[in-house]
């Protein structure tokens, strides 16, 4: 009944990140309930649930943040945690995890350097990732005048600093206006056609039909993956809302009993 | 205007009060343990003081053999603010007021019984550190009273002799060993002051940085990022130091040519004094930012961690004067030894060598500090 990335195909070698049976609890909460997912290099994979279903604890544990209690992740043929493979990972949080007194320059430069990238270096590039997403005129304002859509341009700009290979984008969208939501995505699609494997979550349902696929959450655990166009076909669903209903419906309907 | 809207919003505040279990535990313990051992600092009962003796009488005789010095002696040991510690020379006595083993020591000539039966003036030595002023004037207090008590038996006595109706005063000859002996309150005071505004603004701005570094979500930045615990942990140290010593030297600066505050000893090694807490401070900081939600929380830390340290650690109140179980306390606290090495330095002109043991103890704090900070970096990491 439920599909995971994993069972969608793709050898293993060419995964940007393979999970398998991840299990993260904080106390009796069970954030990840076994979730399978693999996220093919190259592609746009949008992670699809609704709040609390698991997106940003499996991000987190992705990116090396938190330890699965059970299962692993390999990232870039590498076991998570590993501080190596951390500098290959762009990694986007849900709130613009910036420093609010310096600019956005001065924010870029700062990550950059974290990175390992010389002075020099990291100047040079926060320069081109400034105007990469048009921040020009504010790019030497303090991050606290800027609006939600300049910071959230700047957040990503700091994820972009170290030219990762794979890039995790936590609800990148929420709370952004359509205009400045339209412009994030064609930054997005622009990374991607450049090779990066891009991860995004979100929980708003239109925003995935932009993604080369699309993996469901719901109570931890991925219920359903593939192409957009292949979820509605099977949900026989005329919208991606309607398609998750579909496939959360029994998910939901199965694990009532078990929770107490 | 609505009474129940008022009512409403007084109410929503005992709410949240009665939920914010740890401010409810602040507003009324905190103030009750401050205002006890305020009650006790301001009161007098100041635990008694270790004063030498060096007796050099050689006494005489009036109606049989007198010895004034040893009569002094007894006088001193019923002294209330006194335990007396007798010492065989002048010489051993010094060494002893200078280490601090004792609060000051009286000395009593060869010729005191002599001369005050000849009808001349004796002189004692009295011989104090000179860098608390508290203490000092305590042993002043201590031997001008038992002086006064101890020349009206004379008195008295010389008078049922037959002798001169008013016995020759005794005077006192006071040295101050350590510092010069006409120092102003600001230069006594000021190497302290300059301690605690060290320690209480780089413990406040380091903990509030770092709490405002998880919850703006920067630190998530920081983890996910290569950067090791040691690496943010040594940033942030570096970062702090430069700040808290330019500080101190901006507060070293305005006292000395602005308050005309004297240094007598240099003031490189105090700065290395100031650098050694600031790097203990530091790390408690970042591991105390971590029991704390909101910058409220962070601030209802300085109660708890600062208040007693600037009670206790010397600032005003000498450690010597308190209580042996809050001396005890106030051996554990880093300020403490911080305070009692800057003045080493700046009052009585001390070295490294003076402030070893202190530099010992505020090196092995920070280095507690620096893994207790590390370890609770790493509880930011799942």
């Amino acid at each position: 009944m439920s599909r995971t990335a994993g069972a969608t195909g793709g050898a293993p070698v060419s995964d940007a990140v393979s999970a398998s049976g991840l299990v993260r609890t904080f106390g009796r909460i069970r954030a990840l309930d076994g979730l399978d997912l693999s996220v093919r290099k190259g592609e746009i994979l949008g992670l699809l649930g609704p709040n609390g279903s698991g997106k940003s604890t499996l991000i987190r544990v992705i990116v090396g943040l938190l330890r699965p209690t059970a299962g692993a992740v390999t990232v870039l043929a590498r076991r998570m945690p590993d501080r190596g493979t951390s500098a290959r990972i762009g990694y986007m949080t849900q709130t613009a995890a910036l420093y609010e007194d310096l600019t956005p320059r001065e924010n870029l430069t700062f990550f950059g350097r974290l990175y390992g990238l010389t002075r020099r270096e990291a100047r040079r590039r926060a320069a081109e990732l400034i105007e990469r997403v048009a921040l020009m005129e504010r790019a030497d304002a303090p991050v606290h005048e800027l609006s939600g859509g300049m910071r959230q341009r700047t957040n990503l700009a700091c994820a972009l600093i170290h030219r990762p290979d794979l890039l995790l984008l936590d609800e990148p969208t929420a709370g952004i206006d359509p205009p400045n939501r339209r412009s994030l995505w064609e930054y997005f699609h622009d990374l991607n056609r450049g090779g990066t494997t891009l991860l995004v979550s979100t929980y708003i349902m239109d925003e995935v039909e932009r993604c080369h696929r699309v993996a469901m959450i719901e109570r931890g655990r991925i219920i359903a993956a593939g192409s957009p166009e292949e979820l509605r076909r099977a949900a026989g669903a005329a919208t991606m809302e309607e398609a998750f209903l579909a496939f959360s419906a029994p998910a939901v309907r199965g694990e009532a009993p078990a929770s107490t | 205007m609505s009474p129940s809207r008022v009512a409403a919003i007084a109410g929503r505040i005992f709410t949240q009060f009665r939920r914010d279990r740890r401010t409810l535990g602040l507003i009324f313990i905190v103030p009750v343990v401050v205002m006890s051992l305020v009650g006790y600092l301001l009161s007098d009962r100041r635990e008694p003081l270790e004063v030498g003796f060096v007796n050099l009488d050689r006494g005489g005789t009036l109606f049989g053999p007198i010895n004034l010095g040893m009569s002094l002696e007894g006088a001193l040991r019923r002294e209330g603010g006194v335990t007396l510690r007798p010492y065989p020379s002048a010489d051993a006595a010094e060494g002893a007021v200078r280490s601090g083993a004792i609060a000051g020591a009286l000395v009593a000539p060869a010729d005191l019984t002599e001369r005050t039966f000849a009808g001349e003036t004796a002189e004692l030595r009295l011989l104090l550190r000179g860098v608390e002023p508290i203490i000092d004037n305590a042993v002043r207090l201590a031997v001008g009273r038992t002086l006064a008590q101890l020349s009206q038996v004379l008195a008295e006595r010389v008078a049922a002799a037959g002798g001169a109706a008013s016995a020759p005063p005794v005077t006192v000859d006071e040295r101050t060993l350590l510092a010069s002996p006409d120092l102003a309150t600001i230069d006594y005071y000021g190497p302290s002051f300059i301690g605690a505004f060290a320690f209480f603004f780089t413990f406040l701005l380091a903990s509030v940085s770092f709490l405002r570094e998880r919850s703006t979500g920067t630190i998530e930045r920081l983890s996910a990022s290569p950067a090791t615990r040691l690496e943010v942990v040594l940033g942030y140290l570096l970062g702090f130091l430069g700040f808290a010593l330019i500080q101190s030297l901006v507060i070293l600066g305005y006292s000395v040519w602005v308050l005309n505050m004297r240094v007598a000893g240099s003031i490189v090694v105090a700065l290395l004094v100031l650098a050694i807490l600031v790097v203990g401070v530091v790390n408690l900081g970042i591991a105390l930012s971590f029991f704390a939600r909101t910058e409220l929380q962070v601030v209802q830390f300085i109660p708890l961690v600062f208040l007693p340290q600037v009670l206790l650690a010397g600032l005003i109140w000498p450690v010597e004067t308190l209580h042996p179980s809050l001396r005890v306390l106030a051996q554990v606290f880093p300020l403490t030894h911080a305070l009692a090495a800057l003045r080493t330095v700046m009052i009585a002109g001390g070295g490294l060598a003076d402030i070893g043991d202190r530099l010992l103890l505020l090196g092995l704090f920070a280095a507690a500090m620096i893994v207790v900070g590390a370890a609770a970096l790493s509880k930011q990491r799942g």
